[in-house]
């Protein structure tokens, strides 16, 4: 997952909301949970008060008597935490009780620490008891005796605050355990739902890498509406493009078609006619056609720069080819053999190979003796990364060439043999459209004796 | 011999025209599709040169349409498209050859020649009967190796009786391939022409097989 990706922003966002949100969310349900333990707290202690006030009210008269029964053990027992305590206040005589619990310590008392009553006449606070214990404690003021004898009494109970604040630890552990996994969960959940979410776009890559490999023309994939239109966009943009291409090569072929037809009747006109001016015009009539010729090479060509790769199977092109020069050259009684590969596939148009064969094998043909040999396979692959390629090879047995002729044969507009009729030019056309597709063409002695032409071009994997 | 030449400009089909007829060929010429199918269709031609890009009807679709009538004539397509896919195309389509414009004329006839031998079943440029050679060539005739001097109209008809020969051709068939269609069939100048043909090389060669026709024969001294 690249950081410039749709897959990492949308996780990447996943992320920090869920740093940010799960954390905020534990502090709120913690303090919302400590409050509500820390209320509840209170109460019982407020109730506990309650109780052991009214008991020492109904057992005494004009001093505070004896609690019977505050119903909770931990009263009982030494240093429990759980306390109650009854003592005189503003430093006057009186009775003082308390808690077994409590044994000789004493309460520390919220009044005696500036602890303001709440609307129940209570007062509560956390103070630090004897044996390092946090108590919370809750105290009343309670009068005894009328008159002269009236005497304000203290009324505490103090609960320790260790099993609050265990059970606050705990929770926080549990919750700080649930978010995390619901976190890491959610984080999961996004994951999927980005591959999932994006797998469609994954088919669009794949899609496209086809269109480019020349297994597809166009964009054919089951896609979601909202990308829909893209696909059908891209599908339009393709087709213009072709037809782009189509158009370009129709005007070229009825421009060739336009000049050519003049160029001949010209050319025709000047041939039993042997002053200089008929002489000079076949001359520049001959310039023309080459020219022709040569621009309209590389208007096709031009016109191929860019589109979308195509892919051609090369055993019908060669076999069509054959069938044809079988019929041109019918009277020589040709041998064609044809040893094509099943697979071999040219990374190219169509008529572009037809081209590149067409010129090769014409050229055997017109040569040959008896035979014209052509083989065709892919190359093995060499590994470097410099991409797949195939190799047709086209032999005969005809006189071939010198090394000299061999050594640069395919300058345009250079003849190999005046005598042959036809332009001359195939092997530097079959050499520039080769060119074009990065591949070459190779001329060899052929085994068979005649001149062996070896295309090297792009195959289709 | 009798050719067709449909090609829609006028001045290639006028040096066609003239090239073809100076060469000893009978020559008909059509200036659009519609009117070459007619043409191909209804008379017998030799050979055929047609245009792929005519007005009308096109070349691919006339020779398409005569093919499938079971006219057989040979056909060399005559174009300025000379990619290798509409030489395949026309090709398949059932032409026999393909020239691309612009072109030589000498190639151009010597194709012709190929594709007429080629539809009599002759191998070789020059034909020869007994003593008699032709040299579709040069359109030179040599007796025992003496030239033999002809008139076009007189080489047209030996011509046409060496490609057939020992084989019996009727008068009309004659017509058919050694004149124009404008030509006035009813005169009796094939009659004229054997007569004088029958001067020049030995008379009894040429047979005259009654109610059939003619036949050229290197049996001198059959009957």
């Amino acid at each position: 997952m690249t950081t410039n990706s749709l897959a990492f922003r949308l996780f990447a966002t996943a992320v920090a909301w869920t740093l940010l949100a799960l954390p905020i969310a534990g502090a709120i349900i913690y303090s919302l949970y400590a409050q509500e333990v820390a209320t509840s707290f209170d109460r019982r202690l407020t109730v506990l008060l309650t109780v052991v006030l009214s008991d020492t009210i109904d057992h005494g008269d004009q001093e505070p008597g004896d609690p019977k029964d505050v119903g909770e053990p931990l009263f009982e027992v030494t240093h429990s935490g759980w306390y109650w305590q009854i003592k005189p206040l503003d430093g006057r005589p009186g009775r003082e009780i308390k808690s077994r619990s409590l044994a000789d310590m004493s309460i520390p008392l919220p009044s005696e620490n500036n602890v303001e009553p709440n609307e129940r006449e209570v007062r509560i606070a956390s103070l630090d008891g004897p044996l390092e214990q946090r108590l919370r404690v809750a105290e009343t003021i309670y009068v005894f005796g009328e008159g002269k004898m009236a005497q304000r009494y203290s009324v505490a109970i103090a609960g320790t605050l260790g099993e609050v604040d265990t059970s606050l630890r705990n929770f926080r552990t549990r919750l700080a355990l649930a978010l995390s996994l619901a976190g890491i969960g959610f984080l999961a959940l996004t994951l999927f739902q980005v591959r999932f979410g994006l797998f469609p776009l994954a088919k669009v890559e794949k899609g496209l890498t086809a269109i480019r490999s020349g297994d597809a023309t166009r964009l054919d994939v089951g896609l979601p509406q909202e990308i829909r239109p893209l696909q059908q966009e891209l599908n339009a943009l393709l087709k213009s493009n072709q037809e782009i291409v189509e158009r370009a090569r129709t005007h070229v072929g009825n421009l060739a078609h336009a000049l050519k037809t003049p160029l001949a009747v010209i050319r025709n006109e000047a041939r039993d006619d042997q002053s200089p001016l008929a002489r000079k015009v076949t001359e520049q009539a001959d310039i023309m056609t080459d020219q022709v010729n040569l621009y309209l090479d590389r208007a096709r060509m031009a016109a191929r720069v860019g589109v979308i790769g195509r892919v051609t199977e090369v055993r019908p092109v060669s076999e069509s080819i054959i069938r044809a020069l079988e019929r041109i050259y019918h009277d020589k009684q040709l041998s064609f053999s044809t040893d094509c590969t099943p697979g071999t596939r040219f990374q190219g148009e169509r008529q572009d190979l037809e081209e590149m064969l067409g010129n090769l094998l014409d050229n055997a043909s017109k040569w040959a003796r008896s035979k014209v040999i052509l083989a065709a396979s892919p190359l093995p692959d060499s590994g470097n990364g410099a991409g797949h390629w195939l190799e047709i090879r086209v032999d005969d047995d005809g006189p071939g060439l010198t090394p000299e002729q061999m050594a640069d044969p395919v300058i345009r507009g250079r003849r190999l043999d005046e005598t042959k009729p036809g332009s001359g030019l195939g092997h530097s056309i079959v050499a520039d459209l080769a060119h074009s597709y990065s591949g070459k063409l190779e001329l060899a002695r052929s085994e068979h004796g005649g001149l062996s032409a070896r295309l090297i071009l792009p195959l289709a994997t | 011999m009798r050719v067709l030449v449909v090609e829609d400009d006028r001045d290639l089909n006028r040096q066609l025209v003239t090239a073809l007829t100076d060469a000893g060929y009978a020559v008909d010429s059509a200036f659009d599709g519609e009117e070459g199918y007619f043409l191909g269709e209804t008379e017998p031609y030799d050979l055929v040169i047609l245009d792929t890009g005519l007005p009308k009807m096109d070349g691919i679709s006339v020779l398409e349409q005569w093919r499938r009538a079971e006219r057989k004539m040979p056909v060399i397509i005559l174009t300025a498209r000379d990619r290798w896919s509409d030489k395949v195309t026309g090709i398949d389509a059932g032409a026999d050859d393909y020239v691309a414009k612009p072109f030589h004329m000498e190639e151009l006839l010597a194709r012709i020649r190929a594709q007429v031998r080629r539809a009599s079943g002759h191998a070789r440029s020059d034909l020869e009967c007994g003593p008699l050679r032709l040299d579709t060539k040069t359109a030179r005739v040599t007796l025992s190796g003496q030239p033999v001097k002809l008139t076009s109209h007189e080489y047209r008809l030996l011509a046409y009786l060496m490609h057939h020969n020992e084989r019996v051709v009727s008068r009309t068939e004659l017509v058919e391939h050694l004149y124009e269609q404008d030509f006035d069939r009813d005169s009796n100048t094939i009659e004229v022409f054997i007569g004088r043909l029958r001067k020049k090389i030995p008379p009894d060669m040429i047979k005259t097989i009654r109610g059939l026709g003619y036949r050229l024969s290197r049996e001198v001294d059959d009957n």
